[in-house]
């Protein structure tokens, strides 16, 4: 098994930070925004985003976190991954933009999840996606907004997302290792 | 005893018949599980698509409107599809056996069964025939394990995740009673000072089960105590629980009358004023006030009797979308 | 050893036909009339044990009590084999089979038919059932205490006993009334024969599920407790006590006693001369109410070195399904403590035999909730297994055993003035020139319990996937083939 180093902590700096610039630009402004990082590691880097938007633009806009276990498409994964881990939105969804944060883009399933429970908790304006690495291979017809790294991959391989409060560093790695479950493979997303 | 403990990686239930087989983890994990599924309770949408299109199909043996409700609430949250089987309008009446009964159920696509049964060791039974999951809504004198993990998951509502060495006293008829029974394996499970009181004709047996339990040779499950005392039970405790009283019991000559008993062994103000400050009364229903609780008494500010009912749906909820999504190779061997 | 009859025409006879010729070399024998054992050889020549020879020295060399043994065909003194009535679940014809099979050259059987067996007529029907079988299995039959063992009058009793009954029970049931057991007692004792007991005071057992104990308290099953075995002990003993003042002849064999209690005071009954006799099954010699909540340890097994019982969930020994109902029995399994007195009892000669209460039952009535299920066992074939695996746990002399099964029901039969010196009675040893009635079976050949092993329509046993020892090789009734295995080697 090789672990491929393909971004480094400063690297995924600079891609949050291009990233938060990206989402105001586009919404020509920071009025109406939220973001909503979905669990695990979209939640840190959610939040992340919040914080460099409100460096280059003085506001900090609301964070949620989103746990899209009850909305996944896959009940088999439960007996592996029973955990859930929490959804807080502590804001009103109705008429807000909200931005998706996730670490990895890959299959689409995750974020059609999330665009479920979202649209459980009220009525959005607008769902927009922002991912740190986009890894290929859509099962549904999903794209992002805003993408920090287009990383090809085949699907073999595992992409590895490191973030400094969960993992205690910052790095993204592939590594070649063939994983037969489903699990796996949803864990890269 | 329990200790801190990180809750269970995994399911590995295929069915879940009584609590004795789960290990404090795995209880840890069911509250857990529990929680986010009062969260969903508490949204706008009070609902998941996680159990969508699976069946969950309720086969109760005996009359119960609020456990079948609560067990139908909480299939619908989670977009299963519900059918319940009332055997008073069924086939059962025609003398058909629980064996042919889960066969055509299962034949119907019921994927969840969800039974309750008036004969103790009947889930066991569908279990060995029927290639799903079981649920047992209660059975007979000996296990409701959705009745205690919803007691377990209130009491650490109210009083705290640590329910190590807090005093729980459970006043009724203990003999008849498969929610004393599954409270046993829960509370001393989970640490507590369990007193379970009673008239003398309906703790038969239970001394000796203490006894045999009070030298630690259950691993995670210490002694408890029996008495028939009331005041001794209830001094200083953290929780009392009232169990309904049967009229049966009178005819089985064991109890003079409900009146007797409302009088020796009845919460009432009084007695529920011998418990801790900020002590709360549950009560599993369908109560008989004035006899085993006072009105006043059920209706109290200590009273959690509603939100035990609440919590009931959140804890079903959390016990169907576990079985529903447990792996075959992940499954304990059953039957169990 | 050579087939039985194929030196004459090169073709085994068929069960039922006489065995002309049969002869065992170096095998072991057990003669529990002498009380001897060892190596030995038989020859069987028309029917008849021609000659029991019991080998020395060097011709002994080599053979253990390990292989293949000899003993005298057993005595079953309780059995029900369904006919009439209940044929779904038994027939004269298969339960003689399944006897054959357990290595049982005479049955008992209760009364407790549809039709009850309450009069001459009902008689004369399992003796002709049986003789359509065309098996050599001895039958024999009780007669119900009471008509159709209603406990309200007294059966048939003469008749029946000019018909040719062994006593008279209304098992199944306890003789109702201490009143009606004291006229039973007196009446039968007058004709000099027993009534045969099942002792059961029905006021504490209505309803009850299991023993009542630390495993049904913890199952939520309706307790049955030692109490309802002892109070109708009780009741029968001061009933006995009375009558024999009356009737000196009567006599009182209670069956399938289980619990230490109830056994003590037979103990203390014989002791102060009172004539009453009891006897002891396999199950619960063996099996306890642990088996309920799963556990598959033998009784021996589940007891401390001080014989307090062990607790099957601080030992983990909770390996199987619980409430299998091919345990629900009359009387329940009991404790390791009990079974442990049972032993001790059958040790000690208050239990004179082992009976095993052969119950066969339907799918039907087994495949229920325990709560509804029929009380019941089907044991005639498991019974020599069992009795061996003590034999092999070191708490039972093989010949001890044996004699269980043979010379002490006998000897039970013997102590009723009726039956003294006529066939029933009979001493059932290896006799040289008496009718061959003999069982081979191979000490150390496992055999497994499956449905379709057991020759008994009834399925409903404990055992069931588990190997026993003492596979049964040849049983020989009154000179004919009753069994023959079909794997059978040659064995030298």
């Amino acid at each position: 098994m090789t672990d491929r180093q393909i971004m480094t902590g400063d690297e995924i700096r600079r891609a949050i930070v291009r990233i938060s610039h990206e989402i105001v630009e586009k919404q020509a402004g920071t009025q109406g925004l939220a973001l909503v990082g979905i669990q695990r590691r979209g939640v840190p880097l959610a939040q992340r985003v919040a914080d460099a938007i409100a460096e280059h633009e003085g506001i900090l806009l609301p964070v949620g976190a989103l746990d899209i276990t009850f909305y996944r498409d896959d009940l088999s994964l439960v007996a592996e991954q029973p955990m859930v881990k929490g959804t807080d939105l502590p804001f009103d969804l109705n008429g807000v933009t909200v931005v998706v944060v996730d670490d990895v883009l890959y299959t689409g399933r995750t974020v059609r999840a999330a665009m479920d429970a979202l649209i459980d908790f009220g009525r959005p304006r607008a769902i927009r996606l922002a991912v740190l690495i986009d890894r290929g291979h859509r099962e549904l017809p999903i794209r992002a907004d805003h993408v920090g790294k287009n990383v090809p991959t085949s699907r073999e391989e595992i992409v590895h997302v490191h973030v400094a409060e969960i993992d205690g560093s910052d790095e993204v790695t592939i590594s070649r290792q063939i994983r037969t479950t489903e699990a796996a493979e949803a864990a890269d997303r | 005893m329990t200790t801190a403990t990180t809750p269970a990686a995994t399911w590995r239930h295929r069915h879940l018949i009584d609590v004795d087989v789960l290990t404090w983890p795995e209880f840890e994990l069911i509250m857990r599980v529990s929680e986010e599924m009062k969260g969903i309770l508490a949204r706008p949408i009070r609902k998941v698509p996680a159990l969508n299109g699976r069946r969950v199909t309720t086969l109760f043996y005996e009359a119960s409107t609020r456990t079948r409700v609560s067990f139908e609430a909480a299939a619908r949250n989670l977009s299963a599809d519900v059918v319940s089987v009332s055997t008073a309008t069924s086939s059962v009446t025609k003398g058909e056996s629980l064996v042919d009964t889960v066969r055509t159920l299962e034949a119907l696509g019921a994927e969840i069964l969800v039974m309750r049964h008036a004969v103790s060791g009947a889930p066991y039974l569908a279990a060995e025939i029927f290639s799903g999951h079981v649920l047992n809504g209660g059975d007979g004198w000996h296990a409701h394990p959705t009745q205690a993990l919803l007691d377990l998951y209130t009491m650490r509502e109210k009083l705290g995740h640590d329910l190590r060495g807090k005093k729980v006293a459970i006043v009724g008829d203990i003999l008849h009673s498969r929610v004393a029974r599954s409270n046993i394996w829960s509370l001393t499970a989970a640490g507590a000072d369990l007193w379970l009181c009673g008239p003398a004709t309906l703790l038969r047996g239970m001394d000796r089960w203490a006894v045999a339990w009070s030298g630690g040779a259950i691993p995670g499950h210490g002694r408890f105590n029996v008495t028939s005392d009331v005041n001794a039970a209830v001094k200083d405790a953290d929780v009392v629980m009232g169990l309904r009283i049967q009229r049966e019991r009178m005819q089985g000559g064991l109890l003079p009358s409900l009146r007797e008993y409302a009088a020796r062994f009845g919460l009432t103000a009084e007695r529920v004023a011998l418990t801790k400050p900020g002590a709360i009364v549950m009560h599993p229903g369908p109560m008989n006030e004035g006899v085993e609780i006072a009105p006043d008494v059920a209706v109290s500010g200590r009273s959690v009797i509603l939100d035990q009912v609440a919590n009931g749906v959140a804890v079903r909820m959390a016990l169907l979308y576990l079985l529903a999504g447990g792996h075959e190779a992940t499954h304990v061997e059953t039957v169990r | 050893m050579s087939e039985p009859g194929a030196s004459r025409n090169g073709v085994g006879p068929s069960v039922g036909e006489l065995v002309e010729r049969f002869e065992l070399e170096k095998a072991w024998l057990v003669d529990p009339i002498s009380g001897r054992e060892g190596p030995g050889e038989i020859v069987v020549v028309d029917g008849i044990l021609e000659s029991v020879n019991w080998l020395e020295g060097a011709e002994a060399d080599g053979v253990t009590d390990k292989g293949v043994v000899v003993a005298p065909g057993f005595f079953d003194l309780h059995a029900h084999f369904r006919e009439p009535g209940f044929e779904d679940a038994e027939t004269v014809a298969s339960g003689s089979s399944a006897a054959a099979h357990g290595g049982y050259t005479s049955v008992a059987l209760m009364p407790n038919t549809q039709p009850a067996l309450d009069e001459p007529g009902a008689l004369e029907r399992i003796r002709l059932a049986s003789r359509a079988s065309g098996s050599p299995v001895e039958i024999l039959a009780f007669g119900a205490v009471s008509a159709n063992r209603a406990g309200e009058t007294l059966s048939a009793m003469g008749e029946l006993a000019d018909a040719g009954v062994l006593g008279y029970s209304d098992d199944g049931a306890p003789v109702r009334t201490g009143k009606l057991m004291r006229s039973a007692l007196l009446y039968a004792g007058m004709l000099g024969l027993p009534i045969v007991e099942h002792a059961e005071d029905l006021e504490f057992t209505s309803g009850a599920e299991a023993h009542e104990g630390y495993v049904a308290s913890i199952m939520g099953l309706a307790g049955w407790p030692s109490a309802a075995e002892v109070n109708a002990v009780s009741r029968d003993l001061a009933v006995l006590a009375d009558a024999i003042k009356d009737e000196p002849r009567a006599r009182l064999h209670i069956t399938h006693v289980s619990t230490a209690e109830a056994l003590d005071l037979v103990r203390r009954a014989k002791a102060a001369g009172l004539p009453v006799t009891c006897d002891v099954t396999p199950h619960h010699l063996a099996l306890t109410d642990e088996w309920i909540a799963g556990a598959r340890r033998w009784a021996w097994d589940a007891l401390n070195q001080d014989g307090t019982s062990r607790d099957p969930w601080a030992d983990s020994a909770l390996t199987a399904g619980p409430y299998n109902t091919s345990l629900r029995v009359n009387p329940p399994l009991s404790t390791p403590v009990d079974a442990a007195a049972c032993l001790a009892a059958l040790l000690d000669g208050t239990a004179s035999a082992v009976v095993t209460d052969h119950a066969p039952h339907t799918v039907v009535d087994k495949e229920v909730e325990f709560g509804k299920a029929a009380n019941g066992i089907s044991g005639i074939e498991t019974a020599l297994g069992v009795l061996l695996e003590l034999v092999d746990a070191g708490k039972l002399p093989l010949v001890r055993a044996i004699a269980a099964l043979t010379t002490g029901p006998a000897s039970v039969v013997a102590g009723w003035p009726a039956r003294t010196a006529t066939a029933a009675a009979r001493a059932r040893g290896l006799v040289e020139g008496a009718s061959a009635d003999l069982v081979v079976f191979d000490r150390t050949d496992r055999w497994k319990v499956t449905e379709e092993s057991l020759r008994s329509k009834g399925k409903n046993s404990p055992l069931l996937g588990r190997e026993l020892p003492g596979r049964v090789l040849l049983t020989i009734a009154a000179g004919r083939l009753a069994y023959q295995d079909a794997e059978a080697d040659d064995a030298e």
